[in-house]
């Protein structure tokens, strides 16, 4: 078990414990942490499990996958640093990972 | 063949029984038959949460290719290619990717404007009256509009067009639709997409013709004509029903938790958690279908390849395992994701749009009319193969009493000399009325039809003893044939219609 911190956009952190192997997106969605929609279950099609990630993280996760890269114009407020978590996958390195939310998915 | 049985639960899916209220059904199928089979119409069903989740989300044991309606999968109807809602990869991937673009929460939410501009027309001249539909004066008029515009279909000809889409998916009540001859192409969307190519405009039609993509045989291209259309008539086919009916369920449910109105009205910030609500308590598609591509299993049971399989959105949105006291609506209720919207790789491509559809109606509703009471008496709930919801709900608001609806008189211009009939033809857009001037002559006869939508001559009259009958063309935009076939009895008339190959229309009729 790895440790996610999730921030929502209002600044409230959900800790939850997340089993190496499976999605960031999947550990808020299990554990229904508000904030991330995640319609489409990871099928990465519609772009409502936008994070950001803090700059110590960013090269560590890697870059956005191309799928990744044409669904996440769905998302709004995209920045440099935002990733869609259902393109990331939870390996026992990530224990301790914050990620933020945006103000609406 | 099949060992699942599922002694004492039942559930039809053509049965009206359960159509008005399927829920009861739902939670014994969840808690009794996990994994349901109907022997009748040969197909398993799942209704938990976790089940539905898990089989929406596996695309190569539970395929989308052999259609996600009951009756396209059973009856083995060829799918063109570019039907993607019907599609699995790689065809599905690069279709629907060719969407995605145009469908952003960040384009429909800056939609909201003439959203409201659209639910406003529909509303405005309601509010003075004491009584409205929540589908014939909302439901009906604003997602079409939406769509309409879109796509870049002229207002005046969009009625038609709806009227074709909800044909095609409509079932008679108690048996499967026969979906054989059934057409993926919307007649009607032709001229449309011909004066499109000469006239570019900043609509999706003109975004279509002109994007590029890379096709299975690796080729870089625009969409061909018939690609186009086909995307077209899925777009308005899958962008109406389901809001009219989200727009229904809103008026009904809400009447029937007034506490709960009353919080909205006073707070619309909670507009967007009332409508996830809805989506949740009352989806207006409770079911999704898929074929099985290789041998599966539920819950120990096995669902054999070549099976058919209903994902039950409507059981799983009430799974007491994902939602605590399923059965109450409550706005309030923390956020766990319904899945009305589907799941996976073919989850609704249109709920942004939706969503802010469904958002702005309530808010607009609220405007006008803080409370209402629907008269369900006159309301009718509609079976087509893919939603469940009003098909008409009338509704008044408090202070002008339960007046009964009455008919509002057809616009005819003054009739000639002949006889005279105000008759209604029950069509999915909810009743039509329309007024029938004749003339008879011997065993045949002459005369007109003129309804809000405009007037049409006749022809083809016929008398037989106590039968007519008769033909009226409809040409905008889609050539429709109707072919009425009635039965005199008095000063009344009964039979019904047939709307080109789009089924037959029930009409009444009594002599003015
Ligand atoms: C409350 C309203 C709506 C509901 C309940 C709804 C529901 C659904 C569901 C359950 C699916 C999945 C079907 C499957 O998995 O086989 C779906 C797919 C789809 N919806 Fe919606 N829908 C709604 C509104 C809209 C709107 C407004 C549009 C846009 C015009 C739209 C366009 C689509 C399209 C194109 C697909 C196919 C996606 C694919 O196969 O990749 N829908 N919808
Ligand atoms: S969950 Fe839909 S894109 Fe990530």
């Amino acid at each position: 078990m790895v440790k996610i911190t999730y921030i929502t956009f209002s600044g409230r952190a959900h800790v939850v414990d997340v089993t190496p192997g499976g999605t960031l997106m999947r550990g808020a969605r299990d554990n229904n942490v508000p904030g991330i929609d995640a319609d489409c279950g990871g099928a990465c099609v519609c772009g409502t499990c936008h994070v950001y990630i803090p700059p110590d993280w960013q090269a560590r996760l890697g870059k956005r996958t191309e799928i990744e890269e044409a669904t996440i114009e769905f998302s709004s407020d995209v920045k440099e640093n935002s990733r869609l978590a259902c393109q990331i996958t939870i390996s026992e390195d990530m224990d301790g990972l914050v990620v933020h939310m945006p103000e609406t998915q | 063949m099949n060992a699942v049985t599922s002694p004492g639960v039942h559930w039809d899916p053509y049965d009206p029984k359960y159509f008005a209220n399927p829920y009861p059904a739902f939670n014994r199928l969840r808690e009794e038959a996990p994994l349901y089979y109907n022997a009748q119409y040969d197909f398993y069903a799942v209704s938990r949460y976790e089940d539905v989740e898990r089989g929406l989300f596996d695309r190569d044991t539970f395929i989308s290719g052999r259609g996600g309606i009951l009756e396209i999968i059973k009856q083995n109807v060829p799918i063109p290619k570019g039907v993607f809602i019907f599609e699995d990869p790689p065809l599905h991937t690069m279709h629907r990717s060719l969407l995605t673009r145009v469908f952003t929460p960040k384009k429909m939410n800056a939609l909201e404007p003439q959203i409201r501009a659209f639910c406003a027309k529909a509303l405005d001249p309601l509010v003075e009256g004491g009584r409205f539909n929540f589908i014939d004066d909302l439901g009906a008029e604003m997602p079409l509009r939406v769509i309409g515009m879109l796509l870049g279909i002229p207002e005046e000809d969009l009625k038609s067009v709806q009227h074709q889409a909800n044909e095609k998916l409509r079932t008679d009540p108690g048996k499967p639709k026969d979906f054989t001859d059934h057409q993926f192409v919307g007649e009607g969307f032709e001229e449309y997409l011909d004066w499109r190519v000469k006239h570019p405009s900043d609509d999706l039609m003109t975004e279509l013709l002109n994007a590029e993509f890379t096709d299975e045989t690796g080729t870089t291209r625009k969409l061909t004509r018939d690609e186009v259309l086909l995307f077209i008539s899925i777009l308005a086919g899958a962008g109406n029903e389901t809001t009219n009916r989200l727009i229904g369920w809103t008026g009904k449910v809400l009447a029937e938790h007034p506490d709960q109105r009353r919080q909205i009205y006073e707070n619309r910030a909670l507009i967007p958690q009332a409508i996830e609500e809805l989506l949740r308590f009352e989806p207006p598609g409770p079911s999704v279908g898929r074929y099985v591509a290789k041998d599966t299993e539920f819950h120990g049971q096995k669902v054999p390849e070549g099976s058919a399989i209903l994902f039950l959105v409507g059981g799983a949105n009430r799974d007491p395992r994902k939602f605590t006291s399923p059965d109450k609506f409550d706005i309030h209720r923390p956020r766990v994701p319904h899945l009305t919207f589907g799941y996976g790789f073919h989850s609704c491509l249109g709920n942004a749009l939706a969503r802010i559809e469904g958002r702005v109606a309530l808010d607009e509703l609220l405007n006008r009319f803080p409370e209402w009471d629907v008269d369900l008496e006159n309301a009718h709930l509609s079976s087509t193969s893919t939603v469940r919801g009003w098909e008409t709900l009338p509704a008044y608001t408090p202070k002008a009493g339960k007046a009964k609806p009455v008919a509002a008189a057809p616009v005819a211009e003054e009739a000639p000399s002949g006889e005279r009939w105000k008759m209604v033809l029950k069509t999915p857009m909810g009743p039509q009325e329309m007024v029938m001037t004749m003339n008879r002559d011997g065993n045949s006869f002459t005369g007109r039809i003129d309804s809000p939508m405009g007037g049409e001559d006749i022809s083809e009259g016929k008398i037989d003893g106590d039968k007519l009958s008769w033909v009226m063309n409809v040409t905008k935009p889609a050539k429709i044939k109707l072919s009425f076939e009635v039965t005199q009895e008095g000063d009344t008339l009964t039979g019904h219609a047939k709307l080109g190959m789009f089924g037959k229309s029930a009409l009444t009729g009594e002599r003015i």
